[in-house]
């Protein structure tokens, strides 16, 4: 019980963290904010229900008025901008995530990839651009025009989060409570 | 019926012993227990503070199975533990002190009265409010030390308690605990912190193999860790 | 930790929590059906009033917060200047940066601790479905708690690899940060039963 809640915790402070610390370079040099790596970890090393409830108690204190959005943003404000559906998105992809890495009996990279494919690109993005069509008042299509530039990068950090999955099963077996 | 007792305690993390069969009855004032790392010194804190349970034999606090009455074992054991960024929780020291009471049963208002008093007894009333990241290692032992005071359990368990302090600081601490009116249990690997104690025991690799007086069991430990040095190889990764 | 409330104290900052957080609710949602540009714009000046009432350096700051808006307001610029339908254009601008603004006066006139006792109050009767407002309570506490020890460890594990590397810290450090929040969640946890637990 306490550990559950540590976990949690700990994770919700690990979203912030890797939202706040300065943009790290992939291998091309290119710079990425890590953040939705974070909540895709969450989900594929928590699993469905405790990553959810990490990305929803990080979501919370975010609203409550911490500066834990990459950048130092927050506040409620940003619940209102267009890039709300991102933050609806955001429990949802963790929960898709874990529920992925829990059910598909494949190897641990491989699942924690596809979990993260679907949760952090497929689903965080339907979210993200309804989010942008409501409040910009643009049609689906319109407003994916706006998603559009994203995509390469989070292709390539739902590999990463595959590959530190898997890393983590290898040097913490024990550690990783979606295939406990 | 207020000692600490050990019959045939087992420890074991998946199936690989840590501790063999210990059978220990604990009932002086201050007590050390010396081994080198991976002796299972810790474990047998640990276990004695109800935060395990043996697999094998019993243990008994004040007649009580530590593990299972976690409620009465609130007064009567308190742990330190060797880092104290692994043991506070809360993000100012207000907090951290008042929760422990919380935890007595205690109403809100009463335990920030009682964290009050005592921050104001120890001349720190300026830290109520302060966040514990402010803190250096000196003052945030100090805290969580507090922390453990203010539940005023019978015994007090203390890890390692002088590793990452300074020498004035060490100095201040060793002080305070002289000072304290509880059982205290010390671990540590440096046979000067526990050189005071009534009585020592030496781990080694899960078994006791020395129990005594400090004088004689820190004499034998300190003679068979200076042969050890001498030799080189360190390298049994133990698995 | 830093919050995003501001440090120009301002009268608002004395109003209570919980009717400020159901005023911003009500506008938003009052605002987001109109369609009609002369009332928009008039819930901007009466918002920008609001603000210049409560002080010339808070105003500033607000207007400050709402720079995050610049790509979507000039992706709206673009857009409706080539379609040509400014007023429909005007009218999604206008009513976006009324919301977040309102949105961010609450959060910036309303500390953290009023804002907690807000949410707990809200929250208590969901008690009996199991939601404990004392674990919440704990768990935000542990946030706060953690995420400057978190954010310190990238700090040094990207200056271990800057020790012994030329390039900057890439993604290798987020397993071993990932790691130290794993273990310092057991840590934690065993600290907590040391106590009493929940």
């Amino acid at each position: 019980m306490e550990r559950n809640l540590t976990h949690i915790a700990l994770f919700a402070a690990l979203i912030a963290v890797l939202g706040l610390v300065p943009k790290i370079d992939l291998a091309s040099g290119v710079p990425i904010t890590a953040q939705s790596l974070g909540i895709m970890l969450c989900g594929t090393v928590l699993g469905a229900k405790r990553g959810t409830l990490a990305v929803l108690l990080f979501l919370g204190l975010t609203a409550l008025g911490l500066p834990l959005l990459a950048g130092g943003r927050g506040g409620l404000g940003v619940f209102v901008s267009p890039t709300a559906g991102y933050l609806v998105g955001f429990p949802l992809a963790a929960f898709v995530a874990g529920l992925v890495v829990e059910k598909w009996r494949a190897p641990v990279g491989i699942a924690a990839f596809g979990g993260a494919f679907l949760g952090g690109l497929v689903v965080l993005h339907a979210c993200g651009i309804a989010g942008m069509a409501v409040v910009l008042g643009k049609t689906l299509p319109e407003a994916a025009g706006l998603a559009l530039p994203f995509f390469a990068g989070d292709l390539l950090k739902a590999v990463i989060a595959g590959a530190i999955t898997q890393g983590l099963a290898r040097v913490r077996p024990q550690a990783l409570l979606s295939r406990g | 019926m207020d000692g600490i007792e050990f019959s045939g305690v087992q420890y074991a993390v998946q199936g690989k012993p840590v501790l063999h069969g210990i059978t220990l009855s604990l009932h002086e004032r201050r007590i050390g227990i010396v081994g080198r790392n991976g002796s299972g010194k810790t474990t047998l804190l640990r276990l004695m503070a109800g935060l395990l349970a043996p697999t094998g034999g019993t243990i008994r606090v004040a007649g009580v199975d530590p593990a299972v009455d976690r409620k009465a074992m609130l007064r009567a054991i308190g742990i330190l533990f060797q880092n104290p960024d692994h043991q506070i929780i809360f993000p100012t020291v207000e907090e951290e002190l008042a929760f422990g009471l919380r935890q007595l049963g205690l109403r809100a208002g009463e335990a920030t009265a009682r964290v009050r008093t005592c921050l104001a007894a120890e001349g720190r009333a300026h830290w109520a409010a302060a966040p514990v990241t402010a803190l250096s290692q000196g003052q945030k032992q100090w805290l969580c030390l507090m922390a453990v005071l203010l539940m005023e359990p019978a015994t007090l368990l203390l890890d390692e308690p002088f590793a990452a302090l300074d020498l004035p600081t060490q100095a201040r601490l060793s002080r305070r605990l002289a000072s304290l009116p509880q059982r205290l249990v010390t671990i540590s690997h440096d046979p000067q912190a526990v050189a005071g104690c009534d009585r020592v025991i030496w781990l080694e690799a899960g078994r006791v193999v020395g129990d005594g007086a400090a004088a004689w069991v820190l004499e034998e430990f300190r003679a068979e860790m200076a042969r050890r040095g001498d030799s080189d190889a360190d390298t049994d990764l133990g698995a | 930790m830093l919050t995003l409330t501001s440090a120009h104290e301002t009268a608002a900052h004395r109003w209570p929590a919980g009717p400020k957080l159901a005023a911003a609710a009500l506008g938003s949602a009052l605002i987001f059906p109109v369609q009609a540009l002369p009332v928009i714009g008039g819930a901007l000046l009466a918002l920008a009033a609001l603000h210049l009432v409560l002080g010339w350096g808070f105003t500033r700051e607000a207007a400050g917060r709402l720079w995050m808006l610049w790509p979507f307001l000039l992706v709206l610029t673009l857009w409706h200047l080539w379609t040509g339908e400014i007023r429909a254009g005007a009218v999604i601008a206008g009513r976006m940066v009324f919301a977040v603004a309102l949105a961010n006066l609450v959060t910036m006139t309303t500390r953290l601790d009023a804002m907690l006792a807000a949410v707990e109050r809200v929250l208590t009767p969901f008690a009996r479905f199991g939601l404990n407002p004392r674990v919440l309570a704990l768990a935000v506490a542990l946030v706060i708690r953690f995420t400057p020890v978190l954010l310190d460890k990238a700090g040094q594990l990207r200056q271990a690899w800057r020790a012994r590397s030329p390039k900057r810290a890439g993604v290798a450090i987020v397993l071993p940060l990932v790691l130290t929040a794993l273990d310092d969640a057991d840590h934690v946890a065993e600290a907590l039963r040391a106590r009493g637990g929940l």
